[in-house]
């Protein structure tokens, strides 16, 4: 089987990956050494607990980032809240009965918000403020409710509110991977599917896909994720944790798999990181913890990742405006003394300057120190080597303006026309020669 | 503040006597409805623009926010400066309305890097502030009253016990001193503790104590027993004025700035070619959001107030096209929803059906034993019962309401389906294909409908006088001819294209 070569941006998001998997592993003994956490059970079935929920939540949050619902994440998990109140009322506090009444509520909330809009002229952002308030405001009725029965079984249901980690057991942790894996696999089952109606919805429909119950499906799938993330970060953070690492994984890569398995990545790592920072004092909550976490993943990513973070493009804005002011001087340059002359005649400095200000300085700074360029008291002469340089890049510009012209006729390639790259360097060379075959044609 | 109070009761003294005031404001329900009312009022004017420029969720990220700005505001007010911890300070309404503008220029700014898109921003910005809050609250101040509980539901029930008092007639300050008559006086060893001794040993050394010395006011002079006349005071509650300073400023804004408002919201373009700025206009609106979340946030937490933000301006945009006319029926939705609320919180849905019956009856039928009497928060309530009007307004509605939109769907399908047939008719009628194309047996295969879809059209065109059918051929009659032609000619018109007949 021949195998194909990864590219740069595939090994890069490899690399990532791999670097997170250290970090988060890596962490354990330095908790332990800077912070003095003691890895007691509790901790442990805490932190793997935070882990595993990441991984479901961060995958599944991936979808809706990219389908622009975030914040029917936000509003499914507020729905959920009343669920878990009926549930308990029916058939009182078993994990897995009150899940189910979780999931069970906020799916009807999300087909309440697609009633709405398919019914109505609310926008998504209303609907989806009208089922977030009025879902949540049922379930604190129900809750305050419950707290006026006198009986005390009912202690420890508003950990759904602001989700408690610390009471995880280790039947939970069975229930919460038995889960998972069930959601994962159902995810890679429908990857193709999924995929379609992520992004094109109208072509998917087109080719016969059952676009209304895919997207159910996937909604589903979401809900489930968002409830079993409930313990942990409770229904008001629970969207933190669901679209964070989505987003920060949307920094490093632009294909959806790299993207998911990255979101799944940074999900564990802030799940377990955090369950395991809030392990230092009892007074740290988990949930509140996980989502500052994932939120520095989310800023790290934006600051940091290659090709689009903050700190990549500003430097490429460096180079690319040094750049220009070395060409523009060097053009400046040969303009003046081309028509005060020959190639050769002295520039008087305030000229240059004049037109430049700041970036005629940085250029010419570039320009002394290629050697393209000598002072001459007050003026600025080219070198030979300069001169050079600039009949170069002058009959690149002619090429530019014959292309621009005869491109279409003589069927050249099509470029995004960028006068400060050499035209020799991104054309093929049998079209420059049928330019250069144009010049003489056409002397100016 | 006291200021405004004392105004206030001045105009209402001119109308009912003391005790009537002091009664009124001293019931919890009086009080909670009031509140609740004036709450759904600010909310749901500024609500409506945000509805309208697809921000509703804006409120939602405000009101997140606030919390944050509460509680460090009221750290740093009890820790640093060592002031009284008072929700309702105005230091505090300042920083934490200030901490809601500053979330939305910090989602702005999150979504013009580019990287991240608006709803991406928003759903990462609140959640990220909220849990810094959550985190502040149960790390350092766990003994205020700011418990996670206040956050979520705040406390509408007992804003009448936390109250200013106004005294207005008989206002004397008592000042004791320990020269005083009424002064009581103790007395307290005063090195026993150092010395390890005794009271009732040697060199035991004694000081005379006041133990009721300080200054009172008319209403704990009063209390105290030190007044001879009773002072007329009056006991407001301070959760009304806040609330009611919110709603006099958003009234004021809408109505001052109706117009701005107005294009900015529909016509921002527009606006801003006229010389008007919508983003002035933008943050005016986001700092009166965050004041009025503020406010509220004693009264109905943190969450909750969306709902009064949100639903009483959905309910009023299903009702109406008039921006002034959803201005008007935003605020009384939300008040009336608000009203019915604290009924529902006792057990009594809309005043008639009992909660309490409902749920006997559910144990009856389904052999469950809950308790059969409901008492819950009253804020949630408040919600329930404005989200039961939204429902009312979505299934009844006139124009946009679902029952009206599904008989208006009903009958353009029938319109249409008539029309179909009758152009197919008109097509076919003194043509050579009129035998295939016009049999009623075979007419549905032409339509691609069922046979029994095709008999019910048909039989409603020949009820309508518009076909008849001779020798099993359907063929139109004079006024379905002349409605086929009108029809025709109506299309025509409306696309500016001449008659070829």
């Amino acid at each position: 089987m021949k195998v194909k070569p990864m590219s740069a941006e595939d090994k890069r998001v490899w690399l990532t990956i791999a670097g997170i998997v250290v970090l988060g592993i890596c962490f354990l003994p330095i908790g332990q050494w800077l912070f003095g956490i003691r890895y007691t059970y509790t901790v442990r079935v805490v932190a793997l607990g935070g882990s595993i929920l990441g991984v479901i939540s961060g995958a599944l949050g991936c979808f809706a980032v990219l389908r622009r619902e975030s914040l029917m994440g936000d509003a499914l998990s507020h729905a959920a809240l009343p669920g878990v109140a009926v549930a308990f009322l029916l058939a009182g506090r078993d994990l897995g009965v009150l899940l189910i009444g979780a999931g069970i509520a906020s799916w009807i909330a999300l087909r309440f918000i697609s009633a709405l809009l398919g019914t109505t002229r609310l926008k998504q952002d209303a609907a989806m403020g009208i089922v977030l308030a009025s879902w949540f405001a049922g379930g604190i009725a129900l809750l305050a409710y419950i707290q006026s029965i006198p009986d005390a079984s009912q202690a420890g249901l508003d950990r759904f509110i602001f989700g408690q980690a610390a009471a995880i057991i280790e039947s939970d942790l069975l229930l919460i991977s038995g889960a998972g894996v069930v959601v994962l696999l159902a995810l890679a089952l429908f990857w193709k599917e999924f995929k379609l109606v992520t992004f094109d919805q109208e072509f998917a429909g087109a080719n016969g896909f059952q676009v209304g119950l895919i997207n159910t499906l996937l909604s589903t799938l979401i809900v489930i994720a968002i409830v079993l993330g409930l313990q942990l970060a409770g229904v008001i953070l629970m969207v933190g944790i669901l679209i964070a690492p989505g987003i920060a994984a949307r920094q490093w890569t632009r294909k959806l798999n790299h993207m998911v398995i990255l979101a799944a990545v940074f999900g564990a790592f802030a799940g377990g990181v955090g369950a395991v920072i809030s392990a230092i004092d009892a007074d740290i909550p988990t949930g509140p913890m996980i989502i500052v976490v994932a939120f520095t993943l989310v800023l790290a990513s934006i600051a940091l990742a290659p090709g689009r973070g903050l700190l990549w493009s500003s430097w490429r804005r460096r180079l690319d405006s040094r750049r220009f002011a070395r060409q523009n001087a060097l053009r400046d340059l040969y303009r003046y003394a081309l028509s005060h002359g020959s190639p050769a005649t002295p520039v008087p400095d305030t000229f240059v300057r004049g037109i430049g200000d700041r970036s005629a300085a940085l250029g010419l700074r570039q320009l002394l120190s290629a050697g393209l360029v000598e002072t001459m008291g007050d003026n600025w002469r080219l070198t030979d080597a300069g001169i050079e340089a600039a009949r170069r890049d002058a009959h690149s510009l002619r090429l530019w303006d014959l292309y621009r012209l005869y491109a279409d006729d003589m069927d050249l390639p099509l470029l995004g026309e960028d006068r400060h790259l050499d035209i020799r360097d991104v054309l093929p060379a049998d079209a420059i020669g049928q330019l250069e075959a144009m010049t003489e044609q056409r002397p100016n | 503040m006291m200021v405004l109070e004392r105004w206030l009761i001045e105009l209402l003294l001119t109308f009912v006597a003391r005790d009537e005031i002091n009664a009124f404001l001293r019931s919890p329900q009086n009080t909670a409805t009031i509140i609740g009312c004036l709450i759904a009022v600010s909310g749901a004017l500024l609500g409506t623009f945000l509805l309208l420029r697809g921000m509703a969720l804006t409120s939602d990220a405000i009101s997140h926010t606030v919390l944050l700005g509460i509680v460090v505001a009221f750290l740093l007010m009890t820790d640093v400066f060592g002031m009284a911890g008072d929700t309702s300070s105005p230091w505090l309404i300042l920083g934490a309305s200030l901490a809601g503008v500053g979330t939305v220029v910090l989602t702005e700014l999150l979504y013009r890097s580019g990287l991240l898109r608006q709803d991406a921003a928003l759903g990462l910005a609140f959640p990220l502030l909220f849990a810094i809050a959550v985190i502040l609250v149960s790390r350092f101040a766990e003994d205020v009253h700011l418990d996670e509980d206040a956050v979520l539901v705040g406390e509408i029930g007992l804003a009448w016990a936390n109250t200013n008092s106004h005294c207005f007639e008989n206002c004397a300050t008592v000042t004791i001193n320990p020269d005083h008559p009424q002064a009581k006086m103790t007395r307290q060893c005063r090195n026993c503790r150092e010395l390890g001794i005794s009271p009732r040993d040697d060199g035991a050394e004694f000081v005379e104590i006041c133990s009721n010395c300080g200054s009172y006011s008319p209403a704990q002079a009063w209390q105290a027993g030190y007044l001879q006349k009773e002072p007329l005071l009056v006991f407001f509650p301070k959760s009304i004025t806040v609330t009611l300073i919110m709603t006099v400023l958003s009234l004021l804004f809408v109505l001052v700035f109706y117009k701005e408002l107005k294009l900015t919201t529909f016509d921002a373009a527009l606006a801003k070619a006229l010389g008007f700025r919508p983003g002035v206009m933008n943050y005016a609106l986001m700092i009166l959001v965050s004041l009025v979340a503020v406010g509220a946030f004693d009264a109905v937490g943190s969450i909750l107030v969306i709902a009064f933000f949100i639903i009483p301006p959905a309910a009023a945009y299903l009702l109406s096209d008039r921006l002034a006319i959803m201005l008007l029926l935003g605020p009384l939705i939300g008040a009336v929803g608000a009203f019915f609320g604290y009924d529902l919180a006792r057990g009594k849905f809309f005043g008639i059906i009992e909660v309490g019956a409902v749920i006997a009856g559910l144990n009856r039928i389904s052999g469950l034993d809950l308790l059969e009497e409901w008492d819950s928060s009253i804020s949630a309530s408040m919600v329930l019962m404005i989200f039961a009007i939204f429902l009312l307004a979505w299934v009844l509605s006139p124009r946009y309401g679902l029952i009206s939109t599904l008989i208006r769907r009903a009958n353009q399908s029938r319109r249409f389906d008539d029309q179909v047939v009758l152009a197919h008719i008109h097509n076919h009628q003194f043509t050579d294909r009129h035998l295939t194309e016009l049999r009623v047996k075979t007419l549905h295969i032409h339509f691609r409908w069922t046979a029994r879809k095709t008999g019910r059209v048909l039989a409603r065109l020949r009820a309508l006088g518009l076909v008849a059918v001779v020798d099993g051929f359907a063929e139109l009659t004079a006024r379905g001819e002349t409605q086929v032609h009108a029809f025709r000619n109506a299309m025509f018109e409306a696309r500016n294209i001449p008659d070829i007949d």
